[in-house]
């Protein structure tokens, strides 16, 4: 299969170039003139030599079969200092009763010519069109790959799209964190039952790996005044580890503080989120739970994506999904940051970000997010 | 914690098929984890007459059996003495596995085939007698499963009860949320203590010497009690909600704990030095040995109960064995008590023990409850272990708090809800609960929590009561009225972003690696002593070896990365990952978090194809793709060169480099180094990159105004100097550019050339420069002169030669 470059030019709107790009000349058919001085100022013209230049064109025209051919006898006749070009130029030298009809004759030739070469080339197109049997487009091209997020990184992107979009800002805070923010200022003191709900990396008595994006609230508010809304991305560890849990895992925190900020605000938000991630028809559902943290506090399900409430092994047969905590900040974590609880009220919600990932993906194993293999990468 | 509906209704009537309960209960925030069938174990006994006995070929005791099993006739091998013909039993077919007993196979039994087992009610669970096979009423329908044939049926209800309802953490608990969803009340265990004899405080005496940890101590004291297995109601009770039975009195004080919440602790009274209770503090160092046969040393903040000499339990956590109760047991001190929470779970983590004792007390009991426990107890020994009652309780009990009520409003209540509860459904809805509500005006009320909700200790905490039992559903869903956020970050802008967006279209696919990694890391990197990345941060507590440092470096997780892939055979990566890495300011600080970006690539340079030769990738794709990313964030003459790749340990020397942006090291570049990389056992190249973000942002551009395109034409001027082999081309762009001549456009290196006619010494480079005036068509003439004058200068310099 010839994939030369030549054949693939496009059937151009015909254009006679009278002017080779290259500058070439045509040697072989100024021989033909068998005169050198033709060319010349000096050479007499007379007035049959017209009839021979087209006498000669012609039949130069009848044996050529490519496209190059025909530029270079244009250049020839009709170029700048092609034959019939010269002859016009040199007509003065014939007496003066010849020179109306010579000229004449000479402009009809040119455009003889000039016909006859379009004619030609347009032939020649023809024939190599349908002659070009192209090129095998079925063939890969240069593709440029691209590179792939990993789906921890596209939910959360889509998550904190989703709540920017509501007017949120993001929020980020130190992955090690001080107990006192990690648990004392989110109302959990040491020794106290709530810790269990949390195993947790301890790299001092006084320092752990924080277990959720929660002191990211807190930090936050002992920076900005009310109103509040922010939602925080990040990693966060806990020392457990099997088929549904890794030691490091993503959560995404959300804060709305402000005045008369209340329940059904916290629902409506949460309802807005999951009906953009999934779709309208997810249902959710809030029930009663406990965060030390948020007071009312609120686990919310949502109707299980996977067989839409039926009841599948993806929600244990119960048509619901766990997939956000949530509640009404605690007056505790408002006093430790100094706001005014008889001013403002707010709720926080978090979630786990492999879960989703884990719904939106149907992916059964979390321990794929960090095996890094490339083709579960690529798949993303 | 496992809850029996049957067990459950004895205090409550249920109204509800156990799925609704389960749903309501769920929905009141006590979330039924999962419903179990607790005779699900006998879906494969079933009602069977005995039609035919012979005797076993080889065995006296034994003998065949053909049992009617409804469906078909089963031969089964039987020992049992009571088997006659024509006798209803319990058949069990094969698949049935017997409570605390063998799985049921068809089988040979010496000899002769056996498709079932004629059972006891013993071996089935269901009630004491082992001594023969269970003989059925002969109205029974032959086939019929025997839970339907018996009517047993029961489920039990696990539910995950939040650390908040210690209130819940008992039957009576559960009973008073359902009897509140309902609508209906509770009955209490009626007790009815007989008449003791003698007087407990002549016996003995409680002495509580640290009442802070030990706000109560109630006791009672039987004498003349038989320790022995308990009855069968007894045990099955215990049984049904996965306790194990294990005499007598231990059971008795584990009923009363599941039925109402108070750990209770029996001590063999005869085994207590000088006959007393003294409530205290260890001895720091002190050894004891807890009924496990565990010895333990003590802490001095840990609360003991002692006798007149020694501990004789960790308090509210085990006891121990030098006062448990024994078979010859018989006076017994049962102990009633409320412990401070905190130092309970203190002490309890200290042992890593989680008894049901300790579970309770770290999340509080009902300081009111311990004379109604202790008194259920006794009345239930004196039935059951046939004891003897000393007259008199013991109720030590040095501080009383008072609760205080809380002053709640209802208006408030209905703001922070979103919702228009009536006030008088909110006093209605408090009251189904325990609270004591005292109206003070149309808004407010004094409401008192009941004794057992010791969570509730602010108004908020009463609002979500109300949320609560109305129902989170009957919430009216609404939007937060909110000035709209500043939206102070732009996410798409944000560095990270850029990043992520930049290296993905570059061909790189993200990965997220652990934020810990092996200790031996910085070994693996050969990171110098005086290294920043040498500072690595501890895990006290980590799951493995292998995760128990915060990464200095993306690279080590990286290359463990690229080992299991390339054990997958994938050796074709291009990857990359941005995280933070932890430089450590000590171990009582918090470390430095510093967002890097590593790019790794490895193996082929692009994907086999028809129009490319197979080729590896180098160090200069690699580069290629950290001078795009510089490009594409308007970072131009960032300086590569190998005087600053001096912390680049883990790279091979010559072939490494920091990448530099205006005068400071953002990051590195170049080849991994082979002992590097035979640590994580890779034999293939590896080219990598890590840049720190917060660096290389510092050196983006504020982008400026836009230039004007050229007008004139530019003009190209190469030249191809012969130079050292060591020398960096960069040195001969960077001197064209110090010398800011101010028609060179450009300066581009578009030939380097080794060996042919060279030494071996040298290399020719060929650089083509562009210029081009912005006032003016150049002539050729003013070109050559500086070029002429640039080409000197470079010759002189470098003390090269022209070809
Ligand atoms: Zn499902």
């Amino acid at each position: 299969m010839g994939m030369s470059g030549s054949k693939c030019q496009p059937l151009r709107s015909i254009s006679i170039q009278r002017e080779p790009a290259n500058g070439a000349k045509s040697h072989r058919l100024i021989h033909r003139i068998s005169d050198p001085a033709f060319l010349t100022a000096e050479h007499k013209i007379v007035e049959q030599e017209i009839e021979q230049i087209l006498h000669q064109a012609k039949s130069e025209l009848q044996s050529v079969s490519q496209t190059a051919q025909i530029q270079a006898l244009s250049v020839q006749y009709l170029g700048r200092k092609g034959l019939v070009t010269q002859y016009l130029r040199n007509i003065s030298q014939l007496p003066p009763e010849q020179r109306p009809m010579a000229g004449k004759r000479a402009n009809e030739i040119k455009m003889i010519l000039e016909e006859a070469l379009q004619k030609a080339l347009l032939e020649i197109e023809t024939r190599l069109a349908t002659e070009d049997v192209g090129i095998d487009v079925s063939l890969p091209g240069r593709t440029v790959f691209q590179g792939t997020l990993h789906p921890i990184t596209r939910i959360t992107r889509q998550i904190c799209e989703i709540f920017t979009a509501m007017g949120f800002d993001i929020a980020e805070g130190p992955e090690v964190e001080l107990d006192h923010y990690n648990f004392e200022s989110l109302n959990i003191p040491k020794n106290h039952p709530a810790r269990d709900m949390q195993d947790t990396f301890y790299v001092s008595e006084s320092i752990v790996l924080r277990t959720h994006t929660s002191p990211i609230q807190v930090r936050y508010m002992e920076k900005h005044a009310p109103p509040v809304k922010i939602i925080a991305p990040g990693k966060v560890y806990r020392c457990d580890s099997d088929i549904t849990h890794t030691p490091m895992f993503h959560q995404v925190e959300g804060l709305v503080v402000g005045e008369s900020i209340s329940f059904g605000d916290l629902k409506g938000i949460l309802t807005a989120f999951v009906h953009q991630m999934f779709d309208d028809q997810t249902s959710l559902r809030f029930r009663p739970s406990f965060f030390p943290f948020t007071e009312p506090s609120a686990e919310v399900d949502i109707l299980c994506v996977m067989c839409r409430g039926k009841g599948c092994r993806v929600c244990k047969q119960t048509g619901w999904l766990e997939v956000l905590g949530s509640g009404m900040v605690h007056p505790a974590v408002f006093e430790n940051v100094g706001y005014d609880t008889s001013r403002y009220s707010g709720f926080a919600f978090g979630m786990g970000i492999e879960r989703i990932a884990m719904l939106k993906f149907g992916i059964d194993d979390i321990r794929k997010y960090y095996e890094n293999d490339i083709r579960f990468l690529k798949q993303f | 914690m496992k809850i029996s509906l049957n067990w459950l209704k004895s205090y409550v009537p249920i109204q509800m098929d156990v799925d609704a309960l389960a749903d309501a209960l769920t929905m009141a925030g006590l979330e039924v984890e999962a419903l179990v069938d607790r005779y699900e174990y006998l879906k494969n006994v079933v009602v069977g007459r005995v039609i035919g006995i012979t005797s076993h070929p080889n065995s006296d005791k034994l003998r065949c059996c053909v049992v009617d099993s409804g469906k078909a006739h089963v031969a089964v091998v039987c020992g049992a003495p009571n088997v006659q013909i024509d006798c209803l039993t319990a058949l069990a077919l094969p698949g049935t596995q017997l409570p605390d007993g063998p799985l049921i196979e068809a089988g040979v039994i010496r000899g002769a085939g056996s498709e079932g087992m004629l059972c006891s009610e013993g071996e089935l669970g269901l009630g004491p007698d082992h001594s023969g096979i269970m003989i059925l009423d002969a109205s029974l329908m032959v086939g019929d499963s025997l839970a339907t044939a018996l009517s047993l049926s029961d489920w039990v209800l696990e539910i995950g009860l939040t650390p908040n309802r210690s209130d819940c953490l008992s039957l009576i608990g559960i009973a008073r949320e359902v009897a509140a969803i309902q609508g209906n009340s509770l009955s209490y265990p009626v007790i009815k203590l007989p008449q003791g004899k003698g007087d407990i405080h002549q016996m003995t005496s409680v002495s509580i010497l640290a009442p802070g940890h030990c706000p109560r101590y109630a006791a009672r004291i039987l004498t003349g009690a038989g320790v022995q297995p308990s009855p069968f109601w007894l045990q099955d009770r215990l049984i049904s909600v996965g306790i194990r039975p294990v005499n007598n009195v231990v059971d008795i004080t584990n009923f009363v704990m599941m039925e109402t919440g108070q750990p209770l602790h029996a001590f063999d009274f005869d085994r207590l030095a000088g006959q007393r209770i003294v409530v205290r503090t260890a001895a720091a160092g002190e050894s004891f040995i807890t009924i496990d046969h565990k010895s333990r040393t003590l802490t001095a903040d840990m609360l003991m109960i002692c006798d007149g000499e020694k501990p004789v339990a960790v308090a509210g956590v085990m006891g121990g064995c030098n006062s448990e109760i024994e078979a010859d047991t018989q006076s017994i001190l049962i102990e009633s008590a409320c412990f401070e929470p905190a130092g309970i779970r203190k002490t309890a983590k200290y042992f890593g023990l989680n008894t049901d004792a300790s579970h309770r007390f770290e999340r509080g009991v009902d300081p009111e409850g311990a004379v109604f426990a202790v008194d259920r107890a006794a009345a239930l020994m004196v039935d059951i272990c046939g004891g003897i009652l000393v007259e008199g309780l013991i109720d030590e009990r040095p501080i009383i708090q008072k609760r205080q009520p809380l002053v709640f409003s209802a208006d408030a209540a209905n703001r922070l809800l979103g919702t228009q509860i009536d006030s008088a459904d909110m006093d209605r809805m408090l009251e189904s609960v325990g609270f004591t509500v005292e109206p003070m005006n149309p808004d407010q009320r004094k409401v008192t929590p009941p004794s057992f909700r010791v969570d509730v200790s602010r108004p908020v905490d009463l609002v979500e009561e109300i949320a609560r039992i109305s129902g989170y559903d009957r919430i009216p869903t609404t939007f937060p009225v909110i000035s709209a956020g500043s939206t102070r970050s732009t996410p798409s802008q944000s560095p990270r972003e850029q990043i992520l967006r930049l290296m993905t279209g570059l061909g790189f696919s993200e990965t997220i690696t652990y934020s810990f990694v092996h200790p031996s890391s910085c070994n693996y990197l050969r990171l110098e002593p005086g290294d920043l990345r040498m500072r690595a941060l501890g895990v006290l507590n980590p799951l493995s070896e292998d995760q128990a440092i915060m990464r200095t470096s993306l690279i080590p997780g990286m290359l463990e990365t690229v080992h299991r892939n390339f054990s997958m055979q994938s050796r074709n990566l291009k990857l990359f990952e941005a995280g933070n890495v932890f430089i450590s300011n000590g171990q009582d600080a918090l470390p430095d978090e510093i967002e890097m970006l590593c790019g790794l690539w490895t193996g082929a340079r692009q994907e086999v194809s028809w129009h490319m030769p197979d080729t590896a990738c180098d160090f200069y794709d690699i580069k290629g793709v950290v001078e795009s990313l510089l490009a594409a964030l308007h970072i131009h003459h960032a300086r590569f060169s190998r005087d600053t790749a001096q912390s680049c340990s883990y790279l091979k020397p010559g072939y490494a480099s920091g990448i530099q942006c205006n005068g400071q090291v953002v990051g590195h570049i170049g080849q991994m180094h082979s002992e590097t990389l035979e640590y994580f056992n890779i034999k293939q190249a590896i080219y990598v990159f890590e840049l720190d973000i917060r660096k290389l942002f510092a050196a983006v551009p504020n982008f400026q105004q836009a230039a004007a395109i050229p007008r004139y034409p530019a003009v190209a001027r190469d030249i191809t100097l012969i130079l050292p082999k060591a020398l960096e081309s960069g040195q001969i762009i960077e001197m064209v550019q110090a010398m800011r001549d101010p028609i060179v456009e450009r300066i581009l290196l578009f030939d380097v050339f080794e060996g042919g006619h060279l030494p071996s010494d040298k290399k020719s480079l060929s650089f083509r420069l562009i210029y081009r005036s912005a006032a003016g068509t150049l002539e050729d003439e003013a070109v050559n002169t500086h070029h002429r004058g640039i080409s000197d200068k470079l010759i002189q310099h470098f003390d090269a030669k022209l070809p």
